[in-house]
């Protein structure tokens, strides 16, 4: 970084409005080959749609484009393509149905004969793109049949196929492992090895300083800051994201244990669950941290009876109970808001006041009829309380931050006075700012007697939320740490079972 | 689980094969039941019977792993059929250029339903169904209700008997569905049609020109219609205004029981060849067993809904491993 | 999840089963040498008529000891095709064909022609292949025995009008011939003042009475090629407060039927569906037994009126 080089990509002056909103304004950025450069900002400010700009999926309103000192226009993501601009989305853009190197070649397959796809060719350059960057997948096997972390990494093999010079990555990490971020990093870094400009962008502060030779913070659609990494510190970084000063990340409100309200006895479930024992009391966050495919998830799914219990007993404020489906959870007063919320929960397509007031319909109803007049107060009150940013009720959820959205799930649960909540990666792809509001929010459910349950693979989190921590590994509860004895080294040593 | 890898590529074997299991499991049936059933002369009557249905049925198979579908297919083969014979006897201009403008009117009705898709952002269903009602209305219109016989004998010859003994509607499948087959296997197009309904913005971002593919395969779908109402036309040497009524729904039949998801991107020719297969070897084998046809169409609908359900509890148990997503 | 599967397989199994015991007497029966095996392919199942029919083939073939197979077209020209054609391969002693379209099935009658299995058919004709006789309602009686009727009711003088069906179709030509020949022979005093076409349809029927309603200031009586038609000049009439017309009509269709009842339509010819079905049936066996047939069996006709109308 001593010589002056000409960057790879350089944006000056680049606007960009949607109806209402300023998304992008005087944007002028350097990225350059050799580096990672990680763009950070909450959600809304101008992040994705100054990636998409640069990827041609949006037009912009004005600036200039240069790449490699060329003048460019990129209308198009194809032209973006042609240019050796990628981009690994948050939603991987691989269809499942098809195989690895159907994926990675889709839209110039080899040819044979000028009409017919040369499968061999295709499978053979799809393989030695994969073997070449150390990826353990073959090229004929199907997408459906990958793991999260795998998808990811034949994605970066996608986009290193078009011989990309500029490579940006929008949030890689938030479904894998740490072992598997751990591949991702190795090859983020030998692709800056190689050259390759990276853009990193994460909401994970940890990564970022972990990974990034440079950041760009934005705000509210401007730069607000860039330079080498080592100029920030982490509390500067946030500090700059959210334009004020966040007193303590994780707000807790210490709370008194009350009685206990939800217990289990030896569940068995499949590989997954192999005897877990647990016991929430009223008043307390208890957290449970483990690697993903622990068998987190699939404990809070039998402590909702969403999956079915093969072994063991759930007690109910000191009655057994069979948890046939969620609606025997739900009765009793047990909510779940699941880690995949765009698909497990939320109705994207309908309004703020449709899902958050989704879960009173049936209680507020007589005589088959919905007492609309009394969900709009519920779901209003609510919606105050949790202070969920939305223009009007009649907003469709998909169109919320991702905090928001999550809000929008507490927000339905909390209509129903559950007695315990079980939340799994409440924060996952959720910014800063939220990600405080729900943190305190939790705590203060937990100060009004209720016993929660969180899932989490963010280890400060973790730490910084629960009064307890249960640590799972391989479908057991390995470890059992309270606050004040809890430290990340612990937590992720009963994880991994180096113990 | 000892035996896990033992059963699941049992369990993968079922996968792969249940639509042809079921389909030998009913012809071994019915050839114990029912003496004239394995003869070649009912063999090559159930072909010939199921190639109209067939025919309609790999084009729809086409539509629906782009993640659409085609209703119009059955007033499209009356439309081209009424045309073709129309044009041919009345309008005197002979057979070929009567088949032609029958195939031609095929193409445009599937231009109709890839422009209204494509260009007018009509979701595939209510288009095709538009179309379904127009395509038969114009046929009325043309036809004022009554049929239109008085073919020559090169029309008629397309439903007649062709070479080595098959019939010709039979040689006309092969062919489209080794076309099709082709297409959807070793072509550009083919992979684009599995990745528009595996994802259509993915698709779409990979450059490919996703207007243009679901164009192709409501031209193809048109095409097919319009073959299988020629040929049926050829058959009956009369063109009937009100062919193919509820063709389009054995024509889904056959592409879902052959293992096509109505969700899109999954699918294939084969599959959907032996749906069409079960669906025709059931109307000829329980009309030799003489079972009455009130009780026919129950003994079809539960068939129908037996065979998915079990591919679908066979696909899922397959899935199952990978099910549970993150954890 | 394996268990739910042996289940599937389990209920897919029985749901074959359930075929059996059909196929049992399906395989014995033509085994026994002798034995006659009929096949009837009806144009639907869905119309009473035609379920009428059916009841009545099947009863004539119980009488006679032999085996009816029934396959309902649903309306549909492909289906009746596949329909025959599955009977030519079952090997049946003859064909009974009540035909969706009179040239459609033309190519299915010659299949059946080549594999030498007599064809009879049934209220619709077929316009081509070898057809051993035709069994259908006999219009051109029932075209006579309207006019005697009427002639009766208006006691054999006075002004008629007859409503014709679409022209050229056998049912329209039919009738009308009939009622003509009865009228200008054994009525001589009465007058046909009017004969117009009106479709078959309802609609047209009002309208087109309507006109001769206006022209004709005597009207004694008013014959119909069906139903429709007449219920149609009967609410014209009634519209414009003309008493003291007989009216009779064709089909016996349920409305008509009830018309009779109140009072409002004199008489109805009905076909006889059961009876077609057995006389069918009756004539099949007939000629497989070696006996002659005539190329055109008429089904009779009964007229509804007041007195017989149950």
């Amino acid at each position: 970084m001593t010589e002056i080089a000409i960057p790879r990509l350089k944006l000056e002056h680049i606007y960009k409005s949607f109806p209402g909103v300023q998304a992008v304004s005087d944007v002028s950025l350097n990225v350059y080959g050799h580096q990672i450069l990680a763009l950070v900002g909450e959600n809304g400010a101008g992040k994705s749609t100054l990636m998409n700009i640069v990827n041609g999926v949006v037009p912009l309103d004005s600036g200039k484009i240069y790449l490699d000192g060329q003048l460019v226009s990129i209308p198009s993501p194809r032209r973006a393509l042609e240019l050796g601009i990628t981009m690994i989305h948050q939603e991987l853009a691989l269809i499942p149905e098809l195989t690895v190197g159907q994926n990675i070649f889709l839209g110039r397959e080899p040819r044979r004969w000028g009409i017919g796809v040369d499968w061999k060719r295709l499978y053979a350059q799809a393989q030695r793109e994969l073997d070449r960057l150390g990826i353990e997948v073959s090229a004929q096997a199907t997408i459906a049949d990958l793991s999260i972390a795998q998808r990811q990494l034949v994605e970066i093999a996608k986009a290193l196929s078009y011989n990309a010079r500029l490579i940006a990555l929008d949030e890689p990490t938030s479904s894998l492992t740490s072992r598997e971020t751990d591949t991702l990093f190795r090859l983020v870094r030998s692709l800056r090895e190689e050259g390759v400009a990276l853009i990193y962008i994460s909401h994970r502060l940890e990564e970022v300083f972990e990974l990034a030779d440079r950041i760009a913070v934005m705000r509210d659609g401007h730069l607000v800051a860039v330079g080498n990494a080592s100029e920030f510190t982490p509390a500067e970084v946030v500090r700059l994201m959210v334009g004020r000063e966040l007193a303590e990340f994780f707000p807790k409100v210490p709370a008194k244990r009350g009685e206990p309200v939800l217990k289990a006895v030896n569940l068995k479930a499949g590989r997954e669950v192999r005897g877990v024992s647990l016991e929430l009391h009223r008043g307390e966050i208890v957290g449970l941290a483990g690697l993903v495919g622990s068998g987190r998830t699939n404990v809070a799914r039998l402590l909702f009876g969403a999956d079915r219990l093969e072994g063991g007993e759930i007690w109910f404020e000191g009655r057994q109970v069979h948890l046939r489906s969620p609606q025997d959870a739900i009765r009793l007063g047990i909510g779940l808001v699941p880690e995949d919320r765009k698909a497990q929960g939320l109705f994207a397509g309908q309004s703020v006041r449709y899902n958050a007031g989704a879960g009173l319909i049936q209680r507020l109803s007589r005589w088959g009829f919905i007492r609309f007049q009394a969900v709009n107060r519920i779901v209003r009150e609510l919606v105050e309380r949790l202070r969920v940013r939305t223009p009007h009720l009649n907003q469709k959820v998909r169109n919320l931050s991702g905090g928001n959205q999550q809000k929008v799930i507490i927000a339905r649960w909390l209509g129903l006075n559950p007695r315990v909540l079980i939340l799994d990666e409440p924060t996952r792809g959720v910014d800063v700012g939220a990600k405080a509001e729900i943190h305190a929010l939790m705590s203060e459910l937990a100060a009004q007697g209720m016993a929660i349950l969180m899932i989490s693979s963010e280890l400060p989190e973790i730490l910084g939320v629960s009064d307890r921590i249960l640590v799972m590994r391989e479908g057991r509860i390995v470890a059992e740490l309270s606050r004040e004895e809890a430290t990340q080294d612990r937590i992720m040593q009963a994880a991994t079972g180096q113990l | 689980m000892l035996n896990g890898n033992h059963s699941s590529s049992f369990i993968s074997f079922l996968r792969r094969t249940s639509t042809y299991l079921i389909l030998l499991v009913i012809l071994v049936w019915f050839a114990l039941l029912s003496p004239e059933f394995l003869t070649v002369g009912n063999l090559l009557t159930i072909a010939l019977q199921t190639s109209l249905v067939a025919l309609v049925a790999i084009g729809m198979t086409l539509t629906i792993i782009t993640g659409g579908i085609d209703l119009s297919v059955g007033s499209v083969a009356a439309l081209s059929g009424a045309l073709a014979a129309g044009l041919a006897t009345r309008g005197g201009l002979g057979t070929y250029p009567g088949l032609l403008i029958g195939l031609l009117t095929g193409l445009g009705m599937g231009f109709l339903n890839g422009a209204m898709i494509v260009w007018g952002r009509i979701p595939p269903f209510v288009a095709t169904l538009a179309s379904m009602a127009i395509a038969r209305g114009l046929t009325l219109v043309y036809t004022q209700g009554r049929p239109i016989a008085g073919l020559d004998k090169t029309f008629t010859f397309w439903g007649g008997q062709g070479a080595l003994g098959i019939p010709v509607p039979v040689w006309v499948l092969i062919v489209v569905a080794f076309l099709a087959y082709f297409l959807l296997k070793h072509t550009p197009l083919g992979l684009h049609i599995y990745a528009v309904g595996g994802g259509e913005e993915t698709t779409r971002l990979a450059g490919v020109n996703v207007g243009l593919v679901k164009f192709s395969v409501y031209l193809i779908s048109g095409l097919c219609a319009a073959l299988s109402g020629l040929i049926l036309t050829a058959r009956l040497w009369s063109a009937q205004p009100n062919i193919g009524v509820g063709l389009e729904l054995d024509a889904i039949a056959a592409a879902v029981l052959g293992g096509t998801s109505l969700a899109g991107g999954v699918g294939g020719i084969p599959g959907t060849l032996a749906g069409a297969f079960i669906i025709g070897v059931l109307s000829n084998g329980l009309n030799l067993l003489e079972m009455p046809s009130y009780n026919q169409q129950v003994v079809k609908g539960m068939v129908f809904i037996l065979a998915v359900m079990l591919d679908y509890f066979i696909k899922q148990r397959q899935a199952k491993p990978k099910g549970n997503p993150a954890d | 999840m394996k268990r739910s599967i042996i289940y599937l397989l389990l209920a897919f199994v029985l749901v074959l089963a359930a075929c059996t015991p059909a196929a049992q007497t399906a395989t014995q029966a033509p085994q026994q040498g002798g034995e006659i095996t009929l096949g009837l392919v009806i144009s639907t199942l869905n119309n009473p008529f035609f379920v009428t029919l059916r009841d009545g083939a099947q009863k004539a073939a119980d009488a006679a000891g032999v085996k009816l197979i029934v396959v309902d077209a649903q309306d549909d020209s492909a289906k009746m095709t596949a329909g025959i054609e599955d009977l030519i391969n079952k090997k049946v002693s003859a064909l009974l064909i009540n035909p969706t379209d009179s040239d459609a099935v033309v190519p299915a009658i010659q299949k059946a022609n080549e594999a030498g299995i007599p064809v009879f058919t049934v209220d619709r004709g077929s316009n081509g292949g070898t057809v051993v006789s035709h069994i259908a309602s006999d219009n051109v009686a029932g075209g006579k025995m309207a006019a005697e009727f009427l002639c009766k009711a208006i006691g054999g003088k006075g002004n008629v009008v007859e409503l014709q069906g679409i022209a050229g179709t056998s049912a329209a030509r039919d009738r009308g011939q009939g009622f003509n020949e009865y009228m200008s022979a054994s009525c001589k005093d009465a007058k046909i003042v009017a004969q117009q076409t009106a479709d078959f349809n309802r609609d047209k029927g009002l309208k087109v009475f309507e006109n001769i309603l206006q022209a004709q200031p005597e009207i004694a009586g008013v014959f119909a090629h069906n139903d429709e038609m007449i219920l149609g000049a009967i609410q014209a009439a009634e519209a414009a407060g003309r008493t003291g017309i007989v009216f009779v009509g064709f089909d016996a269709i349920d409305d008509a039927v009830q018309a009779v009842k109140d009072g409002k339509l004199a008489a109805t010819v009905a076909q006889q569906p059961a009876l077609m079905g057995q006389m069918a049936v009756e004539t099949a066996v007939k000629y497989l037994k070696g006996e002659k047939v005539d190329a055109s069996i008429p089904v009779p006709l009964n007229l509804v009126t007041k007195d017989t109308v149950k």
